[in-house]
């Protein structure tokens, strides 16, 4: 018998072991984009008891969901998709019949990325694309007010959120503008290092380097190799001990501001892109962050999305920790490629644990708290997952996300709430089917009777973005007998 | 011997295939535990397993296969191709017994929902 269980168990790690390595890989957005987008609510499963209608269909790249203070919805459309596709951002109140009227339209500085309504005026986090972002005031009659600017936005991820807090400010989460501190290669691919050759990531505090260098052919093709630091331009080297200066505004941040705007203060800090700010029943403020990818100079391998309860003043590991671990640990060396060395010299301490882990690559972005025992789940977070990006943003082999979870932020228990209704995962367009496509934000309406999913629409990686316009849809959830 | 050994690992793999490890409560209805072990295991599954098997199915790594547990104990703790090993520094003895627990339990919960 022991030689029973070796052989298979042999033969098992020979099979597993050349799994990943053989098999290509199979992400969401890996098939051609359909003909037309699909809408059928009976394609979304939800657990018993519950159903969901579409509310509004043939939005282009939506975002956000907020309510007026007579709880009508308005959706913000991005203006901006990865794969370069700049549109007009747009703030449209959704009509009872599903129509869409436009309240407000924004420059060509998408994305945006999140609204939120209080005392009779939208609030927008503007992704800045091209001129950096900004967090914008909106009158019901669509006067445009920017409460913040120059914000480090024009790289790979953008200024996110926001959310009103407990204390009446608004926070708003800020992303790096790489994947793992060092410009690369892949910026230019995503697009702004063509742009902006200059940028890089900021720091909100000062920052020791341990001296560490990537090199790479530059991206002009032109054959000269440079070699780049962190925290420094495309081509430009660090050295052991250089000291880079902290400064707010930075990437990788949570700030607020007050809602009449001002300057930003800095909350926390080390975040990769925190993407979704939702304060909870008890005013604790949440941030769910997408973690690092396998691609870049700096790759990371299998670094989970993750939740995280925000203490003010903290450092939550970026660019040298995932999960609250140092990248150092063998499990975020990609496969074939070296092991992930450290950046900072010391880091600023020891960054906490996150209350919950999602898949790698599932992109958990916009969340909110149950709050009505009538929908059920109180106090639990409802969380939307855009869906891998694979193969940019690393090999996966299945889709990882494309549904709505929902966390116990006591356990870090994560379950399906709305998923497509087939034997595999995937977004509709990759399962023939019409229901998820990528969800991206959630929004309960103000008596928290209902659910509101966001979904961006179709977007393919074949291998490069190409997201399709008209293809988003505005989603509602209810319990049966509730509405 | 050696002949049977390969004939259970392929056993094993074409199970792997015909089953469907996804869980997922839209889809197979609510997932209760049990007992405690059940409940810690579910706990640690979404800590340490999840990120990597969603819900069971594949995704930055493959489904998780429906083998016998001393090969999932094998697997967790030498770690086998991409999978990082799991010693007892990170997954005590207990962790990995309420993991079990909790994976032959959701392999026994019966769909509900189609």
């Amino acid at each position: 018998m022991p030689l029973v269980r070796t052989c298979i168990a042999a033969a098992i790690a020979l099979t597993l072991a050349g799994c990943y390595v053989v098999r290509p890989s199979s992400g969401g957005g890996q098939v051609p984009p359909p003909a037309a987008r699909m809408v059928q609510p009976a394609d979304v499963a939800l657990p018993a008891g519950y159903r969901i209608e579409a509310v509004a269909t043939g939005l282009t790249f939506p975002t956000g969901v907020a309510f007026d203070a007579s709880g009508r919805p308005y959706v913000v459309e991005s203006g901006y998709s990865y794969g370069e596709v700049f549109t007009t951002p747009r703030l449209l109140r959704v009509e009872a019949d599903g129509r869409t009227s436009v309240v407000a339209t924004g420059a060509r500085n998408g994305p945006w990325t999140g609204v939120v309504f209080r005392d009779g005026n939208f609030y927008v986090a503007e992704g800045g694309e091209t001129e950096g972002g900004r967090i914008l005031r909106i009158s019901p009659d669509g006067h445009i007010t920017s409460l913040v600017s120059g914000l480090p936005s024009i790289g790979d991820h953008h200024t996110n959120g926001p959310a009103i807090g407990a204390d009446g400010m608004l926070y708003f989460g800020q992303g790096t503008a790489t994947n793992s501190g060092v410009v690369g290669n892949d910026n230019a691919q995503f697009g702004w290092l063509k742009r902006h050759p200059d940028f890089h990531d900021i720091p909100c505090r000062d920052v020791a380097l341990t001296g560490r260098n990537f090199e790479a052919p530059h991206w002009n093709g032109s054959g000269t190799i440079v070699s780049t630091g962190a925290y420094l331009p495309y081509g430009t080297p660090s050295t052991a001990g250089q000291v880079i200066p902290g400064k707010v505004p930075c990437s990788g941040a949570v700030m607020r501001v007050p809602l009449t705007g001002g300057t930003p203060e800095l909350v926390a800090w080390g975040f990769r892109n925190p993407f979704g700010l939702a304060v909870a029943p008890d005013g604790q403020l949440y941030v769910a962050e997408n973690s690092y990818d396998d691609r870049g100079s700096r790759p990371v391998w299998g670094s989970a999305d993750v939740l995280w309860r925000v203490k003010p003043g903290a450092w939550y590991g970026w660019p040298d920790y995932a999960e609250g671990f140092p990248l150092t640990r063998p499990d975020f060396k990609p496969p074939g490629k070296a092991p992930v060395q450290a950046l900072l010299q010391t880091p600023p301490e020891t960054p906490p644990r996150p209350v919950a882990r999602f898949p790698v690559h599932s992109s958990a972005d916009g969340f909110d708290f149950s709050r009505n025992p009538v929908f059920g789940n109180v106090g639990e977070a409802f969380v939307a997952e855009f869906g891998d990006q694979a193969p940019t943003t690393g090999k996966v082999l299945g889709p990882v996300g494309f549904k709505v979870v929902r966390v116990n932020v006591d356990n870090g228990v994560v379950e399906d709430f709305a998923v497509n209704r087939s034997p595999n995962n995937g977004p509709a367009s990759k399962l023939g089917t019409g229901g998820l496509e990528r969800p991206v934000a959630v929004r309960f309406d103000p008596e928290g009777r209902a659910l509101y999913v966001v979904d961006f629409g179709v977007l393919s990686q074949l291998p490069d973005a190409k997201p399709e316009q008209g293809t988003g849809v505005l989603w509602r959830i209810v319990r049966q007998g509730a509405s | 011997m050696k002949r049977l050994a390969w004939l259970l690992t392929a056993a094993a793999v074409l199970a792997a295939a015909c089953a469907t490890p996804r869980h997922s409560e839209p889809r197979t209805g609510p997932f209760r535990p049990a007992n405690a072990a059940e409940e810690r295991g579910e706990i640690v599954f979404s800590n340490y397993c999840s990120k990597c098997h969603d819900s069971g199915h594949s995704g930055l790594a493959p489904g998780i296969l429906p083998v016998p547990d001393a090969l999932i104990r094998f697997q967790v703790r030498h770690g086998l191709g991409v999978m990082p090993a799991f010693g007892e520094d990170r997954l005590s003895p207990a962790q990995l017994d309420d993991l079990l627990a909790y994976l032959n339990a959701i392999r026994a919960h019966p769909p509900t929902v189609s």
